[in-house]
């Protein structure tokens, strides 16, 4: 991976670019996968509609970003084609992007830049404000009702993008301003690095807020929602909350996506790329510990990055479309590994937190301060920075 | 007297939808899960029709007997070596949905490999079909339209009757109450819930089989229904199996007509945006009352008003 930074465009080719695929889709839906773990794993929030938080995330990028690039570069002085109707958006998308926008990117490295950082930031709060509407009908009821909500929600989102050519150009697709422009290697190698960095920064955003008071909180309300609101703790709040902040953060790998495509569609966010398989590395590697989620997606991701790499061997001996020979492989692994493995292969531990005398509490009344209980660490424990034990 | 074409497509569809929501409910009856795959055993069913009429060159009617068993022994298949087993290593609510999720993919899956097997060996276009020329007709009337109306309520009739008289079907609403009273009673609840999964997986593929005499059906339609299904059955209340027959009626029939209707008044660009309309209906319900017509009707019997109006509709007799 490493030594693949600094190749230039066109170099990478045959397995070296099945290595950067893998890592960037890694990337990807290792921040959807965390996500959920943090819903479900945790707070046994059934978030079963990711597919509309990443959709946002892409629409983001070709409906705002990308007509604030063309209001940006226009106003430098470079005479764009028209795209103000329908027509005008797709047919003349083409050529005001590849040949008019990236040149112009490509010298202002810092326009770029801020692009990118202008769309994350636009996606994580719309996509924020996508998870409270989705929460608005079923928050309040049984956990299946909030799943039938959720499922349907992600067909609305690909109809409307589908009927709506100024949003991602309906069912053509608009290519998108390539942001990375001024690098002078490989784009996807760029992107991976870059999505990965973002995971790595979701991650420690996770782990943060699961080893807080609130944290505690979230497994709480999985456990025993009743005794959780007995206490006088608003259930209903928190789960929002969950999901809202989860939301915002699913909708940055859309994001991410579009820009390693350089193009969306809306068929590219359907319900089972986007959410299905997602569930899978969840159960597969075990919800409610992020390394099991990390194991789950990277297994799940190299399965499907290498069947898809070496479709032309299976194309001799399938009369159909490899895609639905995944899709049997989806259903099949998760009710397998429902049935055997029922807590993934990696079981998620007990919450354990250090300087809290758990035998006494159980014999006699021990006071303890709850808020301090993370920082009692006791010298001689592991160090904080071996976050892989937690 | 002339019945204008697109009323009897509205009454088609949402008679059958209503037979598709009862089964859901039974389904969340007995089992407390919404089984997502409820609509995939309607696409079964859409090609057996296909197989048996377009295949084997037979009355697709001769198919529907076929299509009911097909179904129903499928279900018990499901039943017996995903849900049963995973209710019995102690999955919750929320593993036993997703289990119905992985089953939907899988079967979708399936669908879709079968039509290209056809198309592989029978030089036939299977991937999006209707099988009109193959109904008989009464006079202008296509065969499906009284076919579908006298199932429907034939349907009902039998369920009523085996709910409410029959051992087995008292056995099933004990079993939805409350499973460990009824196997204290004596209830062989592994049995009843062999049936119901036989009954529900059974008359949703005989639905299914009935959809493409009327519409377009391709191997991905059973997934796109399930969200008119769920509606229905949410409107009637997702825990009442007469609530899901006005339910599921009300959202097949108002689906049809109000995106006519709307069609008339924006124009013919609302066609695209017909699978909002059950969302929409699911959205209001859940916003307005989430349980739906049970909801309101047992809100309605607490006034004084409200009985005099149940009374008049029910002459004195107690409606459960």
């Amino acid at each position: 991976m490493i030594e693949l930074i600094g190749t230039l465009a066109g170099e990478i080719t045959g397995e070296a670019r099945l290595i950067v695929d893998i890592a960037m889709f890694f990337g990807l839906l290792v921040i959807v996968a965390m996500a959920l773990n943090f819903q479900y794993g945790n707070a046994g929030v059934p978030n079963m509609g990711c597919a509309v938080q990443v959709i946002v995330g892409a629409f983001t990028v070709s409906a705002i970003t990308m007509r604030l690039t063309f209001w940006i570069v226009e106003s430098a002085g470079i005479k764009l084609l028209p795209y103000y109707s329908d027509f005008d958006w797709v047919y003349n998308n083409q050529i005001n992007v590849h040949v008019l926008v990236n040149p112009y990117l490509k010298e202002h490295p810092m326009v770029a830049i801020s692009l990118l950082l202008f769309s994350m930031a636009v996606a994580l709060v719309l996509g924020a404000f996508i998870g409270w509407i989705m929460s608005l009908p079923a928050i309040r009821l049984k956990a299946t009702y909030l799943m039938i909500v959720l499922i349907t929600m992600a067909d609305t989102s690909q109809i409307f993008g589908r009927n709506i050519p100024k949003i991602s150009g309906g069912t053509l697709g608009v290519f998108v301003p390539n942001v990375f422009a001024w690098y002078p290697g490989d784009r996807g190698v760029i992107t991976a690095v870059i999505t990965l960095a973002i995971g790595l920064v979701a991650f420690f955003i996770f782990r943060t807020m699961l080893n807080s008071p609130y944290g505690r909180l979230m497994r709480a309300i999985r456990e025993n929602e009743v005794t959780v609101a007995s206490v006088g703790k608003n259930v209903v709040g928190i789960r929002r909350n969950i999901l809202v902040f989860a939301s915002g953060i699913t909708a940055l790998a859309g994001v991410l996506n579009a820009f390693y495509f350089s193009f969306v569609v809306e068929a590219n966010y359907q319900r089972a790329w986007w959410t299905y398989w997602p569930w899978l590395m969840l159960i597969l590697g075990g919800p409610g510990n992020n390394a099991g989620t990390f194991l789950g997606c990277a297994l799940v991701v190299a399965m499907r990055r290498i069947i898809i790499y070496y479709k032309w061997f299976f194309d001799q001996y399938f009369f159909f479309p490899i895609s639905y020979f995944e899709d049997i492989l989806l259903g099949t692994l998760l009710i397998v590994v429902m049935i055997f493995r029922p807590s993934g292969l990696i079981p998620e531990k007990l919450l354990y937190i250090p300087g809290v005398p758990y035998g006494r509490l159980v014999r006699e009344e021990v006071k303890v301060d709850w808020r301090k209980a993370p920082r009692a660490r006791a010298a001689g424990e592991k160090p904080r920075w071996m976050f892989w034990k937690r | 007297m002339i019945i204008p074409p697109l009323l009897m497509a509205a009454i088609v569809y949402a008679c059958l939808i209503t037979i598709l929501s009862i089964g859901f409910t039974l389904t969340y009856l007995t089992a407390k899960i919404p089984n997502f795959a409820h609509g995939t055993y309607a696409g079964i069913g859409i090609y057996v029709s296909y197989t048996i009429s377009k295949i084997m060159g037979l009355s697709p009617y001769v198919g529907f007997p076929l299509a009911f068993l097909l179904g129903g022994g499928m279900s018990i298949v499901i039943f017996l070596l995903v849900i049963n087993v995973l209710q019995r290593i102690g999955g919750g609510a929320i593993v036993l949905t997703i289990s119905t999720l992985a089953i939907q993919i899988f079967l979708t899956a399936a669908l879709n490999i079968y039509a290209y097997w056809l198309r592989e060996v029978y030089h036939t276009y299977s991937m999006a079909f209707m099988l009109k020329e193959f109904d008989f007709y009464i006079g202008d009337y296509p065969g499906v339209f009284p076919v579908t109306l006298i199932l429907c309520i034939v349907t009902v009739i039998l369920l009523h009757y085996m709910l409410t008289r029959t051992r087995i079907g008292v056995a099933m609403r004990a079993t939805a109450e409350d499973p460990e009273l009824a196997s204290v009673l004596g209830i062989n609840i592994y049995r009843v819930q062999l049936f119901s999964w036989f009954l529900t997986g059974g008359m949703a593929c005989l639905a299914g089989a009935f959809l493409p005499l009327w519409f377009q059906s391709s191997p991905t339609t059973g997934a796109a229904i399930i969200t008119s299904i769920m509606a229905g059955s949410l409107l009637g209340g997702f825990e009442n199996v007469y609530g899901a027959i006005v339910g599921g009626f009300g959202v097949g029939f108002s689906e049809i007509l109000l995106t006519y209707w709307l069609q008339g008044v924006f124009g013919s660009w609302v066609g695209e945006y017909r699978p909002l309309i059950p969302m929409f209906f699911l959205i209001a319900v859940l916003l307005l009352e989430p349980r739906g017509l049970q909801g309101v009707y047992e809100r309605l019997s607490a006034t004084k008003t409200g009985e005099r109006l149940i009374g008049i509709f029910s002459r004195g007799r107690s409606v459960s």
